[in-house]
């Protein structure tokens, strides 16, 4: 298992729960010592990034309220230094670029290990 | 009637957004512009309700017309692990909307024409291999799917026209269809008999129980 | 079973339809000779190799999901000649080919599962050139019909779509470029009891012999006359003051007087077939838009009407 920074803290952004649970579910089998903290709204993961700090930031793309992109244009300027990442099953450039453009990730749903293992690598390193 | 919990609904709903979401940038790839498709809702129903639930759908956006739209049915059928009828359905002047917007035509002709038919066909085979694929890959099933079937009539032709069954329920997914700023309301039903739906929920349960961890 | 595998052999070359199988790494495994004949590859060259390789153009498209979900998914898929009109670079003939013109498919993508050798992928393709250009043909003349279909069927004068279409450009025009645009409604008096007491047919002459007698007298090619309901017209004057629209509108009803039809159920002392015609002029510097010019010429018409019929009345300015 790679060594990674204690108190690791995953917010996960996603209005399935289901959603929710699955990604969560990778991430603990991966680092069962991370945190993982769960909004269902773009504007609970707001709420609560300030004083959670987290260290990854997940977002659905598809949820009601200001979705998934503005929620992640919002939490780049709150946590300039987090890892932030788009989950969606509509891949498309035009989609890819903006996350491009503002500094963030992209990740394909269904969420699988694999997937989930490359999007943590970074916070392994 | 089966009744499934609330988690197992909300499993069966994000199911089918990832299988809506896929088709989509499929789409996306052959229009060149954003296209968007989401679930936001599923409600289980015999065939007569799901055929009024059209019928009431239809009233509520149409123009009042009398007699009732036509609706556009692209239906594939499906064997294996299970066995099911998938209908993608919209309102006949909406398939038209749908169909024009990918071509890029704005010729304003009343019907469908024979190639936009087919073009709708390929429509409808994108979106139901789609939501089934990602239903097989997650329970991990194989199924075998045919090719597209293009239909139009009442909402009581297109349902009952996949042959009558006593015990079958009607599984209708609530369907959001955006693309350059234009948001059509479709469905897709999956015909099944009480066995088969027996088998999704016992899948939605196995499946959740591999999320939540318990093997 | 030799004499079937020949035979089933023989019909597989001769179909008029493109017979591809993959086997489940992509490589194909059968090329049929109306493959070899539309794509210039034959068929030995073809067995045995990936079909991405040898069409690269393939790759990353909508060829290659549906052989994906055929292997895959064991899913059939469907690509109609709308969406992807060419995929595979295939040509009707050589002539086709030096012109550059592909030949446009219809492809169906199945799978096929195989006793011994597990799952392969059958990939049919067919010629619909001739079935698209019949549909643009069909597009063509349905257009035709559609631009015809601006002329009333009765008189052969303009119709209300016409109308509606015309007035919008005329007042839009009118207002890009400072002019001013006049509006006349014609109305025939008691049309209603004309067609009650002739019957229907003598009631249709009547429209035809008023119309054309109208139609006579506005030679101006942007002056329109058109059929606005079922006895009444309208007359777009573009460029015309209230002064010039009103010596149109004196003329036209003068024309109709002269007509002398014979009407013997009018309520007007005049035993004849008239007309009652309101006018209105949208001034350059005006406001109004199209609902208000017609709006105040039917006002005008209205008045008339109301003054005793077989008259014409000007719209007060202020109405726009």
């Amino acid at each position: 298992m790679p060594a990674t920074m204690p108190n690791t803290t995953v917010l996960i952004v996603d209005d399935s729960r289901v959603s929710r649970l699955v990604t969560r579910q990778h991430i603990l089998a991966r680092h069962a010592d991370w945190t993982v903290v769960e909004a269902g709204t773009g504007e609970e993961a707001l709420a609560k990034a300030p004083e959670l700090q987290p260290q990854l930031v997940l977002l659905d793309v598809n949820m009601p309220g200001m979705g998934g992109v503005a929620a992640a244009e919002q939490m780049r300027k709150l946590l300039p230094q987090a890892h932030i990442s788009l989950l969606t099953a509509n891949v498309q450039e035009a989609t890819r670029k903006r996350a491009q453009d503002l500094g963030i990730g992209f990740m394909e749903k269904p969420v699988t290990e694999e997937r989930i293992a490359r999007l943590i690598a970074p916070l392994e390193a | 009637m089966v009744e499934l919990s609330e988690l197992e609904h909300d499993a069966l709903v994000e199911i089918f957004n990832i299988g809506v979401g896929q088709a989509a940038a499929a789409m996306s790839g052959i229009v060149g512009e954003e296209v968007t498709m989401s679930v936001p809702s599923i409600t289980f129903l015999s065939r007569m309700e799901a055929a009024q639930l059209l019928e009431d759908a239809h009233r509520r956006g149409g123009n009042g017309q009398p007699g009732g739209e036509r609706i556009c049915g692209v239906s594939q059928h499906y064997e294996g692990a299970f066995q099911t009828e998938a209908i993608l359905m919209f309102p006949e002047d909406k398939s038209l909307e749908i169909v024009r917007l990918m071509v890029g035509e704005s010729v304003p002709l009343a019907e469908l024409s024979e190639m936009e038919q087919e073009a709708m066909s390929e429509i409808g085979n994108i979106i139901l291999n789609s939501c089934v694929g990602t239903l097989a890959n997650i329970f991990q099933h194989e199924l075998h799917g045919s090719l597209p079937v293009y239909q139009v009539g009442s909402s009581d032709e297109i349902l009952d026209a996949t042959g009558s069954r006593a015990e079958t329920v009607v599984m209708m997914l609530h369907i959001d269809f955006i693309l350059e700023k234009h948001q059509i309301h479709g469905y897709v039903a999956f015909i099944l008999d009480v066995t088969a739906l027996h088998d999704l929920k016992e899948q939605i349960d196995r499946y959740l129980a591999r999320a939540m961890g318990q093997h | 079973m030799t004499d079937r595998l020949q035979l089933l052999e023989s019909v597989l070359e001769a179909v008029s339809v493109g017979a591809v199988v993959l086997d489940g790494d992509g490589r194909i495994v059968l090329w049929n000779r109306w493959m070899s004949r539309h794509s210039g590859c034959a068929s030995h060259k073809a067995v045995g190799t990936d079909l991405f390789e040898l069409m690269p153009e393939l790759r990353g498209g909508r060829v290659q999901a549906a052989v994906t979900q055929a292997l895959r998914n064991n899913f059939s898929s469907l690509l109609s000649q709308t969406l992807n009109r060419s995929p595979f670079p295939l040509y009707a003939s050589p002539a086709a080919e030096t012109r550059g013109e592909r030949m446009q498919q219809a492809v169906a993508i199945t799978p096929l599962t195989l006793a011994d050798s597990g799952r392969h992928c059958l990939i049919q393709l067919t010629d619909v050139s001739m079935a698209a250009g019949r549909e643009k043909l069909l597009r063509e003349q349905t257009e035709l019909l559609r631009m015809q279909t601006f002329s009333d069927g009765l008189t052969g004068i303009a119709n209300r779509r016409a109308f509606d279409v015309a007035i919008d450009r005329e007042v839009r025009r009118a207002k890009r470029s400072g002019s001013m645009v006049s509006l006349l409604m014609i109305d025939i008096d008691s049309f209603k009891p004309y067609n009650d007491h002739y019957g229907h047919q003598q009631g249709d002459q009547c429209l035809i012999q008023v119309s054309s007698a109208l139609q006579a007298l506005l030679q101006r090619s942007v002056d329109m006359l058109a059929r606005y309901g079922g006895e009444e017209f309208a007359v777009i004057l573009p460029d015309n003051d209230p002064q010039q629209a009103l010596q149109i509108a004196r003329t036209l009803h003068e024309r109709i007087v002269r007509l002398a039809l014979p009407h013997e159920y009018t309520c007007g002392p005049d035993k004849q077939i008239t007309v009652s015609i309101g006018v209105a002029t949208l001034a350059a510097d005006r406001h109004g838009d199209v609902a208000a010019l017609i709006g105040a010429a039917d006002h005008a018409l209205y008045a008339a009407k109301r003054q005793g019929r077989n008259r014409i009345v000007v719209a007060p300015p202020e109405l726009l």
